[in-house]
């Protein structure tokens, strides 16, 4: 005990006497109260010693808070003023009540320690022959008049009805008063968990007993599947008859029990209970109040849990030898669900057989058991009066007396209300009560022990103290007012004691206690399941935090932080200042518990971008926390080696660019037709890695996104294949590659956490140690990665630039054969500048500038998007088709018209020939069937003469094949030109500067014989003369 | 030890004489290392067949001989080099009968091709004519029109390699410099020891071409083989002569410690005579080769399970 340490010195200047030997006597004691109580105590008087004793222990115990540093200003402790308590260090004994009287009113400690129940039992053995009656601080009811209660119920109905409403109501207001004092109260209260075990294994055992009731009922309910009609549905089934008829005629299909059924029926009728019954006039009061009280003493589970089932032989073999008429709880429920009550009479028997069979039994008076026993009955005596005295009757029974008395007196009216209440009307009194128990709400089941603390006055109800007779209640009390205090009551129960004042914290508390039992309970009882066997549970749901709580917490702290005076003020609206966390109608039972009871909701909001607000679960992120994420975390970094793989990747496109012009130019040469759409122009586009698009980031750490990060991998990888040498690869494959890549980068990783992740006394390397480690483990040492850099990076690198610049010779060998086989005369041809290469797009085709006619601006004089040689100008084929166009476009140029075709060589036009060559193109006349000699050109494709095919890179490479040596001189006969006509530059056959020149020959040819109409060109010479 | 089962005595015996080993090594020795040899040599011939067939060929080409050593550059190198101056010894011959008068022998061709490195003394004509050969995985293959060939351009990796062959080639002439005639007679009859060169037939049956690979390897892969087996024994000899170096050394240590009392070295004293490499070098030797590097084995980490190496490579 801690005032035994508190002890100032003064204490052992006193002489031990024998009543403090008892004091300590007391205090050492645990369980065994009742002994000194019921025992010595009675004859205490007014000592000196014990005043003084109980004086410090007051002055101590107000004390205790300064032991407990704070430091919210709210709740350090108030100065003490050492020199008043100095100052009842006399004994005087008018004095030391005035003081300590004052002392427990005025400074009421801010936080207090109340420990077991021990202690509060010889606290209050020492002072309850002291202490006068004072005022009690909280609302008590005032004691109802002891004579009124002990009028004969028998005499008026009507005013005992009016005396339980009016009961009822009161009980009502105590309890809302209690429950604001406690909550007043709360803050300053200090709590332990102690109790919170027993709770937990009391509201267990009362659930347990719920369901055996439950069960039993249930049981019998389904043993006996009676008719539903014959069942008791009261007056639902004068309206429901049908429905109720259909059930009964396929009973046997309908699973659920009669009792589920009953309380559907009465949940499909609002306004009737499950106990309503047609034929039973009052049952449905009597048996709704009757069960309100039932389990309103079950849930008084600090006191009840002995009495919840029926005793066991096993527990006591000779409790059935001694007690003929067992009764529990559970009993009485189970009567109640069979209808076996009357009246309230038999009920209230029961309620008190219960009792007073315990009280027999353990006839002992300092058994345990006896306490609880009568704080029960105490209890009981308060919930009395919520029931209605009525018996009931058959509906029968009464519809004769009505029909027999026609003078309604008081007791008629009275009769009169269950007939109609039966008939679906209540009588105002019931409907009050009714209205009054549902009006309770939730914490209906608390309710009644808060009305046992409150009502300090013994019972109004004169059924009480019927019952008790009746009982043979041997109750000296019965005429004094119930003390207030539980843990007191059951210490005093025996001895006749008014003592208030000092127990009002305790009462307090055990108000608290009681109210808050269910929750701790709860809460205790979750916590043993998480750790139930000594270890943590993971199948059982986590503790966690709740919105509502930690918004109580901070309200708790909000109120804290302010001032001392604001506080008082403050409390009741605590929720207001976090009202973002907690909605207003969160104030339940919960709000009672202390804050340590939810350690979760201690754990502050994290500083996290995040904030709640109102309902719902929006989560606005704040601006300040946002950001873009920083550019390029996907994309390659900058570095030497980076660069210079790209570069190599340019380098590849770059030839590769160089081998498809090569590639057309070979096919040029094989292929006699050529096609504009033919060869697909290589144009690599160049490698740009693209990064992830914008987006938001909140938080620092590296950003994880597997699917991105596997893009850029995937494409990491087809770099790397790229440059390994494939143009193109499957998907299939790059997934593959990818795939081992983050496995292997997964392994190297592991492998460096397991290095670095070593206990400290074996770590042996420096990081960069463990990175070598690591690499070498994993096959990639440093040796061969700086290898595969300078082979496949630095020396690939090389190669491909040689490789780049064979192929660019190789290529512009390939163009220009002229300049090194052909020679000067050859070459000299393109330098004549004739226009027919312009406008051509050869060179364009293979993007070159072929003949650097861009070098030379002249794309700029004339205006053209493209200067290059049409590749029908190399290539023989296409040579006649752009032939005429070409002429026009020629003469346009010259500023000539374009000259008259040659008329066909007939005998006619023969006449007016010269003699000389008469003859021969007589001769060709002839050899051609006498039809008229038509130019080469115009002859039908079939009978053309082939043209002089010439492959692109102007090599002649073999000596032209020629058909129409015999064939020319027979099938076609050329006029001849005339004899100013220059020779034909060459006897070999024709290259395109042959063609060129022999074009610009023949300008020079017409422009000089213009005045022989019927001129040959100097094509189908050559073609005739080679 | 049966003549049936060793074919190769003589052979393996003179290339180790070249590699390095002056003793006489025993049947055993040399038994073993013919055994090493023909495991590899199937080994090699399996994965071509497998490789072959991937390609979707049933025939084993050079490229899929060459890819399976394509890791040591340095090797691959010689072997080009090898490859390409029997090209050009075939067509010298070919076309000059007269200055060919013997079919080319290979240990020649290698001499010729470290020869033509080392001075650059070979003949241009010799060098232009020299065919190039071309390995799919190389870079001109990247390219889908063939890179024309140009002169005077030096492969890095074949200076590279090069440099190998000349550390060879010097070790060569350091042994041979203090030779009388004789010797030197011998050493380069050693020199043109070959599995394969005129024993074509005896190599395939005893390479077991038949049961190994459906195709029938053409002259080049028995060639390249033939080269191949010269290399393994040459890298068996070394490193089972630095097993016997390390081995002697120990053993004269722990001699000396053991005898307090050196024995006097006298002016003409015989000095012991070196000691053959025993099988029990070449066992070592080929199981320091044979030791799996961690790259083989990464991809396993983690995973547990028993890594199965597979056989090396020589």
């Amino acid at each position: 005990m801690n005032n035994n340490n508190l002890l100032p010195a003064s204490w052992s200047r006193q002489p031990g006497t024998r009543d403090d030997a008892t004091v300590l006597a007391e205090r050492t004691r645990t369980n065994s109260i009742e002994t000194g109580v019921d025992g010595g105590d009675k004859d205490d008087v007014v000592d000196p010693t014990t005043t003084a004793f109980r004086q410090r222990y007051d002055i101590f115990e107000k004390r205790i808070p300064m032991m407990f540093d704070t430091r919210r200003p709210c709740c350090a402790p108030p100065d003490l003023e050492f020199a008043a308590l100095e100052l009842n260090d006399d004994f005087s004994s008018a004095n030391f009540n005035a003081s300590g009287n004052s002392a427990a009113d005025n400074a009421r400690p801010p936080a207090r320690k109340l420990d077991d129940d021990d202690y509060d039992f010889d606290d209050d053995e020492d002072e309850e022959d002291i202490k006068p009656k004072a005022p009690p601080p909280l609302p008590f009811k005032s004691a109802s008049s002891l004579s009124q209660s002990s009028e004969p119920s028998s005499g008026n109905i009507i005013d005992a009805k009016k005396s339980a409403v009016a009961t009822r109501e009161k009980l009502e207001a105590d309890r809302k008063a209690a429950e604001e004092a406690v909550k007043r109260a709360l803050p300053s209260m200090f709590f332990t968990l102690e109790n919170d075990r027993d709770a937990m294994l009391e509201q267990q055992k009362l659930e347990e007993s719920d369901r055996q009731v439950n069960a039993e009922s249930n049981a019998a309910q389904v043993n006996a599947l009676g008719k539903l009609s014959s069942a008791n549905l009261g007056a639902s089934s004068l309206t429901l008859k049908h429905l109720i008829a259909r059930i009964d005629a396929k009973r046997e299909k309908v699973v659920v029990s009669d009792m589920e059924l009953r309380n559907l029926m009465s949940e499909v009728r609002k306004n009737r209970s499950k106990w309503a019954n047609e034929d039973k006039i009052g049952q449905e009061d009597l048996y709704e109040a009757a069960e309100k009280v039932v389990l309103e003493l079950r849930a008084l589970t600090e006191h009840s849990t002995a009495f919840l089932n029926k005793v066991n032989k096993r527990e006591a073999p000779d409790y059935f030898n001694i007690i003929k008429h067992p009764m529990d709880l559970g009993t009485v429920m189970k009567k109640l669900k069979g209808h076996h009550y009357k009246s309230k009479k038999d009920f209230v028997d029961d309620l008190n057989l219960i009792w007073q069979n315990c009280l027999t039994y353990n006839a002992e008076p300092s058994h345990y058991l006896r306490k609880h026993a009568k704080a029960m009955q105490k209890a009981t005596q308060n919930l009395i009066p919520l029931i209605p005295d009525i018996v009931i009757r058959d509906r029968a029974e009464v519809e004769l007396e009505e029909a027999g008395a026609l003078e309604v007196d008081a007791e008629g009216e009275s009769d009169d209300e269950p007939i109609m209440s039966s008939r679906g009307r209540k009588a105002p009194g019931t409907k009050k009560t009714r209205k009054g128990a549902r009006m309770e709400g939730t914490p209906e089941v608390k309710a009644p022990v808060v009305n046992l603390l409150r009502a300090d006055s013994n019972p109004p109800g004169n059924d009480s103290q019927n019952s008790v007779g009746i009982n043979g209640f041997p109750t000296p009390s019965g005429s004094t007012p119930i003390p207030n205090g539980l843990a007191h009551s059951i210490s005093q129960m025996d001895i006749d004691h008014d003592r208030v004042d000092d127990d009002t914290h305790d009462v307090e508390y055990q108000t608290w206690k009681t109210l808050t039992k269910k929750a701790r309970a709860k809460v205790a009882s979750e916590r043993h399941k998480l750790f139930r066997g000594n270890r943590l549970n993971s199948e059982e749901p986590a503790l966690l935090r709740s919105r509502d709580d930690m918004g109580r917490f901070l309200g708790n702290e909000e109120k804290h932080a302010r001032s001392a005076q604001d506080a008082d003020d403050n409390n009741m609206q605590q929720g207001s200042g976090t009202g973002k966390l907690v909605d207003t109608e969160q104030t339940d039972i919960q709000e009672l518990l202390p804050d340590y009871y939810d350690p979760l909701a201690a754990v502050p909001e994290l500083p996290y971008g995040v904030s709640w607000y109102g309902e719902g679960d929006e989560v606005d992120l704040q601006d300040d926390d946002l950001r873009l994420a920083p550019k390029g975390l996907f994309t390659q970094p900058e570095s030497g080696l980076s660069k210079r793989i790209d570069a190599n990747i340019k380098q590849m496109q770059e030839t590769r660019k160089l081998c498809s012009k090569i590639g057309v130019i070979k096919q040029m040469q094989v292929q006699t037709q050529m096609y504009s759409n033919q060869f697909t122009k290589y144009d690599p586009k160049e490698f740009v890695e693209a990064d992830a698009e914008d987006f938001v980031i909140s938080e620092e750490g590296p950003i994880m996104c597997a699917t991105v990060a596997r893009a850029a991998l995937q494409r990491s990888v087809g770099k790397i294949f790229y440059h390994a040498g494939f143009e193109e690869f499957q998907p299939t494959a790059i997934d593959a590659v990818t795939d081992i890549a983050v496995d292997y980068f997964q392994k190297l990783s592991k492998t460096l956490m397991v290095y670095q992740e070593a206990p400290q006394h074996e770590r042996k390397f420096e990081p960069e140690e463990m990175l070598l480690h690591a690499l070498y483990e994993n096959g990639a040492d440093v040796e061969s990665l700086d290898t595969y850099i300078k082979d496949d990076i630095d020396r690939l690198g090389s190669k491909l630039n040689g490789i780049h610049q064979r192929m660019k010779t190789h290529l512009t060998e390939l163009l220009r054969p002229a300049l090194q086989d052909v020679g000067g005369d050859g070459s000299r041809m393109f330098n004549d500048g004739s226009e027919q290469f312009v406008g051509g797009d050869f060179a364009e085709d293979i993007g070159d500038d072929f003949f650097g006619f861009k070098e030379l601006g002249l794309d700029k004089e004339f205006g053209l998007s493209s200067l290059s040689v049409p590749l029908h100008l190399l290539q023989g084929r296409m040579h006649s088709t752009y032939q005429t166009q070409n002429t026009s476009a020629v003469a346009l140029t010259d500023g000539y018209e374009p000259p008259p075709p040659f008329e066909p060589v007939t005998h006619e036009l023969l006449e007016r020939e010269i003699g000389l060559v008469r003859n021969f193109f007589l001769a060709k006349l002839h050899a051609n069937n006498e039809e008229p000699l038509v130019e080469d050109e115009n002859l039908p494709p079939k009978q053309r003469l082939p043209k002089p095919r010439l492959p692109p890179s102007g090599k002649i490479l073999a000596p032209r094949k020629r058909p129409m040596h015999g064939q020319g001189g027979n099938s076609k006969k050329k006029k001849k030109p005339n004899p100013p006509a220059p020779p034909p530059p060459k006897a070999a056959p024709l290259t395109s500067k042959g063609v060129a020149m022999d074009r610009s020959l023949s300008k020079i040819s017409e422009a000089d014989g213009d005045g022989n109409g019927g001129m040959m060109s100097p094509e189908s010479l050559v073609g005739g003369g080679g | 030890m049966s003549n049936d089962k060793f074919k190769y005595r003589v052979e393996i015996q003179q290339m180790m004489f070249v590699s390095g080993e002056t003793g006489e090594p025993t049947a055993e020795t040399t038994g073993i290392i013919e055994e090493i040899v023909r495991g590899q040599v199937i080994e090699m011939l399996q994965q071509c067949t497998n490789l072959a067939s991937r390609r979707g060929s049933r025939s084993i080409s050079t490229d899929d001989l060459i890819f399976l050593i394509r890791h040591d550059k340095a090797k691959v190198s010689r072997l080009r080099t090898y490859l390409s101056w029997k090209d050009v010894r075939k067509t010298a011959k070919d076309n000059d009968p007269s200055g060919g008068a013997g079919a080319p022998d290979p240990a020649d061709l290698l001499d010729d091709a470290a020869a033509g490195i080392a001075g650059g003394a070979g003949p241009v004509q010799m060098r232009q004519k020299k065919a190039k050969i071309g390995l799919p995985w190389e870079v001109a293959s990247f390219f889908s029109e063939q890179v024309p060939e140009r002169e005077e351009d030096e492969d890095e990796d074949e200076v590279e390699a090069n440099a190998a062959t000349l550390q060879r080639l010097k070790n060569a002439d350091e042994r041979t410099r203090g030779m009388t005639r004789d010797e030197y007679v011998h050493w380069s009859e050693c020199r043109q020891a070959s599995f394969t060169f005129r024993k074509g037939k005896r190599f395939r049956e005893w390479a077991g071409f038949g049961t190994v690979t459906d195709a029938k390897p053409n002259d080049d892969i028995v060639d390249i083989l033939g080269f191949l087996t010269f290399e393994i024994v040459q890298t068996l000899t070394e490193e089972a002569l630095k097993v016997k170096e390390l081995e002697d050394q120990v053993l004269l240590e722990s001699r000396e410690k053991n005898k307090k009392r050196k024995r006097e070295k006298f002016l003409f004293h015989a000095e012991e005579g070196r000691t053959p490499i025993e099988p029990r070098h070449v066992e070592e030797a080929f199981r320091r080769l044979q030791v799996p590097k961690p790259k083989s084995r990464a991809m396993r980490n983690f995973s547990g399970g028993v890594v199965k190496s597979k056989l090396t490579l020589v």
